[in-house]
């Protein structure tokens, strides 16, 4: 068995060293990514680091209700008297965290029923199926509605944009199994003797890994954007836990006035959206050299 | 034979002289009312229902008010007057009520109202309203001909003229036809000044002039939701705008003449155009934390008279935005049951968390978790749980505050059901019509259960025959509930409503909005 | 053809099931019980069991699952509890506004997003290349209610360019029905122009690459004439490909937006609906939307083997 596994050519996700070490060069080289890298390593610093502005972000000081930006406050006050700078450094958390845990969970829950699809013919139609139905409603509905039904929770909102964003992964992994596993090395493991399991993991996940992982970063930008659009319908992260998308809620109604308890986490929700799409950008071209960008 | 409610009408009758002379005094003649035009007024929401009898919700109210109207009314000092009843007066035992109706009037479809309408009207309220166990102590109504209605009651109520002349839930009299209809399905067909129009439901209402009206000439002028009304307007339109930037945007840009619920901080940017201006809509209710008294921590009266004692107002207020003010009594001043300036309880205001801290260690606390509900679908309530939550974690409470959307959080204040210690809510004309509209709400929300000297307190209140003697039962039902800190008052609130200044003729009564004798520049 | 389409409806008959028994679940994700809900807040406890008993809450998962599909087959997609109106009528009522709304909307797109894609990627690897791409990354990167806001404060505020809310049907005046569009429109447009735009790029990179405009290129035609006629082929293949997924974030993207403007659309009656619990009306609307997609789904997949003679169903 090991000996006749070994006459398998290796498969190429299994990069060979030079070659990981050629992509990573190509990367770090490439301006959308390193622009993209920059930014979202800063929003994820200012987020770790949020405990040392020293603030608590739900203590108020309602005497210092909507202070404009100042030395005291860099970015002003909120309706409670409440630090900006404090609450988007803390929403930070939330909003990334939310954004991270949706990418990843959909990512993987998608490629393993991806795979599974392209493996198991028998579960393929009614897997496709379901994700079918799934993509049949606007994402942001079904997270809408799974979030209500669930209550107006983080957790709700994870789980509703992880349902929203499942199916394309689960697609994505899919057509990318489908032609890995007619691939002169993948029929020949099998001839071999390979498990499906082994065939599976060894073969035709590492080989979907690189659109998984654009497709992933893209998810990353949509949830942060979509946890923003469930709160300001009201149906997103609850207060008093600061989140991107709630700072704005609550401070919309005072946009001609306080412009600056919008503007802020407003700010930042594009800004760590822009970074993960240079970043999405920048890993598409190197891994999928046929579509080069600008940089 | 008495007449019940003598005293507030004839209270109102001086009222309305001092009324009467008021306009003529200050306007210069050449103010004469403009006829005609279209008022646009944009609003939060719209209404889910405009069927009178089973809303309780402002911005249906706002609608139904113009459309509707009862045998009897809120006047401008907040005492009953007649309205589509001439007259009422009451038999000496307070049993037999007789109403002696309007002639000529006339509803939307053409036909004259008569007593058969009123007697199926408050048939139907009895069938479907949330509100009809005020209706218990019926036992007969009879309408022996067209302009005659007599309400036969199983025991006395002195009060019952004030009972039917709640803003909320209102009497409204119906057509005869309406009668077997089902809650929220009745044909929308009143006596009011305007008839419906128009209504797409989330987008906009309109209601235009109902040019049979049959104004109530007994009086010289509009009253409160009484009086002779006047319609100068065609048409006004209500336009649903639940944004407040987009509200604000629209009076700005002259799309619309009357918006609602302008946010304090946004009153200079409404004020800043010359023809613009803003008014206080003041007292339309007053908020209170509901401490639910069957469940866990609460149910300890020391507990929750801690609790209370950690409370700022002013803090509060100054978060939740809008026109507050310190009021520590459960009736607005300038009603009958108001009862003056010092508080029925030492609990009031106390912005103590050291005192509160050293209550609460005294009551046995030993950090056990408090929750705090609230919900999403009104801000002013998330807001002044989440300043409330501050307070209370600063007196060394163990807070949890959770949010729940708003019909979940109404049916645990209401039912007592769920897992939770303090939330809150608003009380509206509660605080007008005094301690028989209160009894159901001091029951229900705080979870109310075995309190004795509550229930002597209200025993007494309803045997009182003379006003002075309810007020002092009055007294003692609020040093038990806010005594007991079953309810915590917060304040008297209002709100903002901003305007075109060449709206004109605007009424000072603080109720919900009247569309009558307003006009167009 | 005809075996295509055939094909396509067979596909998409079990969607349709699957679309439905996830909106069936949906309601079954409730916490407590939908019966108290629905009844109301000043319900007795005997309305609650009638209403449990009248929705069949009372009986077994698997046969409720069958009387909803049951009904769906009898195009009964439930009544809304707030408007106490079939969720169809209600649907119907609301249905202009959104798609006045998002077919503005594509309108604005479709041609914007091309152009600026095409352009691109004709300069690519210039600063026009690199201007452009930032601009529609800047697109995807919004928040699309937050840009709205500011959008009201300047163009109907400060500037007074165009009405701040609300909504003029067609058929009453063209005109004012346009001028009640353009922002909300616009505003919708800008995650989507975005969107299109880099997808454009993309494949217009791919198909100046390819060897037939090389080879039109070395017989000496004009560089313009051989991009512009193939372009035009490859633009309306991406814009088949691109449909559905423009019309399903502009019609999720609308409900943001008619929130902002106040348009009554249908994203604000689901917006009311989830915010007075009315859960038959989220439900119904999610399924009509859902097997809106299904069709608009199976007309892309038939246009785009109309359109690309490479890609044959076998």
């Amino acid at each position: 068995m090991t000996e006749l596994a070994l006459a398998v050519p290796a498969a190429p996700a299994a990069l060979a060293p030079r070659r990981r070490f050629r992509l990573m060069r190509r990367l770090v080289g490439h301006r959308s990514f390193q622009i993209g890298l920059v930014l979202l390593v800063l929003l994820t610093f200012a987020a770790i680091l949020a405990p040392l502005t020293g603030i608590d972000p739900s203590s108020m000081k309602v005497r210092l209700r909507f202070r404009p930006p100042s030395q005291a406050f860099p970015f002003g006050t909120d309706g409670f008297g409440r630090d900006v700078l404090t609450r988007v450094l803390y929403g930070a958390r939330v909003s990334l965290w939310i954004g991270f845990v949706v990418a990843l969970l959909s990512g993987v829950i998608g490629a393993l029923i991806g795979v599974l699809a392209a493996q198991f013919r028998s579960l393929d139609a009614l897997l496709m199926r379901i994700m079918d139905g799934l993509m049949s409603f606007p994402a942001i509905l079904l997270a809408l509605g799974i979030t209500a039904a669930l209550g107006p929770r983080m957790e709700s909102v994870i789980i509703a944009l992880t349902v929203a964003y499942l199916p394309a992964g689960a697609r994505l992994v899919r057509a990318s199994a489908l032609v890995v596993r007619e691939l002169d090395y993948v029929l020949a493991a099998r001839i071999a003797g390979a498990s499906p399991l082994r065939i599976m993991l060894r073969h035709i996940l590492p080989n979907s890994v690189s659109p998984l992982l654009v497709h992933m970063t893209f998810v990353f930008a949509y949830s942060i954007l979509a946890e923003a659009a469930l709160s300001f319908l009201g149906v997103g992260v609850q207060p008093p836990t600061a989140s991107w998308g709630n700072i704005i809620a609550e401070g919309r109604d005072y946009a001609t006035e306080a412009w600056w308890v919008m503007l802020f986490p407003g700010l930042a929700i594009s800004l760590a959206a822009l970074g993960l799409n240079l970043l999405g950008d920048g890993l598409r071209d190197v891994l999928d050299p046929r579509l080069k960008g600008p940089g | 034979m008495t007449m019940i409610g003598r005293r507030d009408f004839c209270r109102n009758g001086l009222a309305l002289g001092a009324l009467a002379a008021l306009p003529l005094g200050i306007s210069p003649a050449s103010a004469e009312p403009k006829r005609g035009g279209t008022l646009v007024y944009a609003t939060v929401s719209g209404p889910g229902t405009l069927d009178p009898h089973v809303s309780s919700s402002a911005v249906e109210l706002e609608v139904i008010h113009n459309l509707f109207e009862g045998l009897v009314a809120l006047d401008n000092q907040n005492a009953t007057r007649p309205m589509l009843a001439a007259k009422a007066t009451a038999s000496d035992d307070a049993r037999t009520y007789t109403f002696e109706l309007r002639r000529g009037v006339k509803f939307h479809s053409g036909e004259e109202m008569t007593a058969a309408d009123v007697k199926a009207s408050l048939e139907r309220y009895q069938r479907v309203s949330p509100n009809a166990k005020n209706l218990a102590d019926v036992e007969a109504y009879e309408a022996p001909d067209p302009y005659t209605f007599i309400i036969r009651l199983k025991q006395p109520n002195v009060v019952l003229l004030d009972v039917l002349k709640t803003p909320i839930f209102p009497f409204m009299i119906l057509p005869a036809a309406q009668k077997d209809k089902a809650a929220r399905e009745i044909d929308v067909v009143g006596t009011g000044p305007f008839a419906l129009s128009e209504w797409v439901k989330d987008s906009h209402l309109v209601i235009k002039r109902f040019d049979g009206y049959a104004p109530d000439t007994s009086a010289a002028g509009r009253d409160g939701y009484g009086g002779r009304k006047t319609v100068y307007l065609d048409a006004a339109r209500y336009r649903f705008i639940p944004e407040a930037t987009t509200r604000i945007a629209a009076l700005q840009t002259g799309e619309v003449q009357l918006a609602s619920t302008i946010p304090t901080e946004l009153r200079g940017r409404v004020e800043e155009r010359g023809d613009l201006a803003v008014r206080q809509v003041f007292p339309v209710g007053g908020t209170y934390i509901i401490v639910n008294s069957q469940y866990g921590l609460t149910a300890n009266v020391l507990i929750r008279q801690a609790l209370a004692a950690a409370i700022d107002i002013g803090e509060i207020t100054d978060a939740t935005g809008g026109i507050n003010k310190a009021n520590p009594w459960m009736s607005f001043p300038n009603t009958p049951y108001y009862l003056g300036e010092t508080a029925p309880t030492p609990w009031y205001d106390q912005k103590d968390p050291a005192k509160a801290a050293e209550l609460l260690k005294r009551a046995g606390y030993k950090n056990e978790k408090l929750i705090i509900e609230t919900n999403s679908n009104y801000q002013w309530m998330r807001t002044t749980m989440l300043v409330v939550a501050e307070q209370l974690k600063a007196a060394g409470v163990n807070v949890d505050l959770k949010v729940v959307d708003w019909t979940t959080n109404a049916a645990h204040m209401q039912q007592g059901t769920g897992e939770w210690n303090l939330s809150t809510t608003l009380f509206g004309p509660d605080h007008i019509l005094g301690p028989q509209q209160w009894r159901p709400m001091i029951y229900a929300f705080p979870s109310i259960k075995g309190n004795d000297a509550l229930d002597g307190a209200y025993k007494e209140f309803f045997a009182a025959p003379d006003l002075d003697q309810r007020r002092a039962a009055w007294l003692k039902i609020q040093q038990q509930v806010l005594g007991n800190a079953y309810m915590i008052k917060i304040a008297d609130s209002g709100r903002l409503a901003g305007y075109a200044k060449r709206l004109k003729n605007q009424s000072d009564y603080p109720g919900i909005l009247q569309l009558w004798d307003l006009y167009l520049d | 053809m005809l075996r295509l389409i055939t094909i396509k409806l067979l596909q998409a008959a079990p969607v349709i099931l699957v679309v439905s028994i996830l909106a069936f679940l949906l309601m079954s994700l409730l916490p407590g019980d939908p019966a108290v809900v629905i009844a109301g807040d000043q319900a007795s406890p005997e309305a609650i069991a009638a209403v449990r008993h009248s929705l069949g809450l009372d009986r077994p998962f698997l046969e409720r699952l069958g009387i909803w599909l049951l009904r769906l087959a009898q195009g009964e997609f439930g009544s809304s509890l707030m408007l106490n109106q079939s969720v169809l009528s209600a649907m119907g009522e609301r249905l202009p506004v959104t798609l006045s709304l998002a077919g503005l909307s594509l309108a604005i797109t479709l041609p914007v997003g091309i152009l600026i894609g095409s352009i691109a990627a004709y300069y690519r690897q210039t600063w026009v290349d690199s201007l452009v791409m930032t601009v529609a990354l800047v697109g995807v990167s919004i928040p699309g209610f937050w840009i709205a806001i500011l959008a009201v404060i300047l163009f109907s505020v400060v500037l007074g360019w165009f009405p701040s809310s609300g909504y003029v049907p067609f058929a009453q005046d063209p005109v004012l029905w346009l001028r009640s569009l353009v922002l909300p429109a616009s505003m919708l447009s800008l995650f989507q122009i975005g969107f299109l735009a880099r997808m454009t790029r993309s494949a217009m990179l791919d198909v100046l690459s390819q060897d037939f405009i090389r080879t039109a290129r070395s017989k000496g035609l004009s560089e313009w004439v051989t991009v512009g006629k193939h372009g035009f082929r490859n633009a309306l293949v991406l814009v088949i490909t691109a449909m559905g997924i423009l019309v399903s974030t502009a019609l999720g993207g609308s409900v943001v937006i008619e929130q902002v403007f106040a348009l009554p659309g249908v994203g604000r009656l689901v917006v009311q609906g989830i915010m007075a619990r009315d859960y038959p009306l989220v439900q119904g609307v999610m399924l009509i939307y859902g097997f809106a997609f299904v069709a608009i789904n199976l007309a892309v997949d038939v246009l785009y083997t109309l359109a690309d003679p490479r890609v044959r169903y076998d």
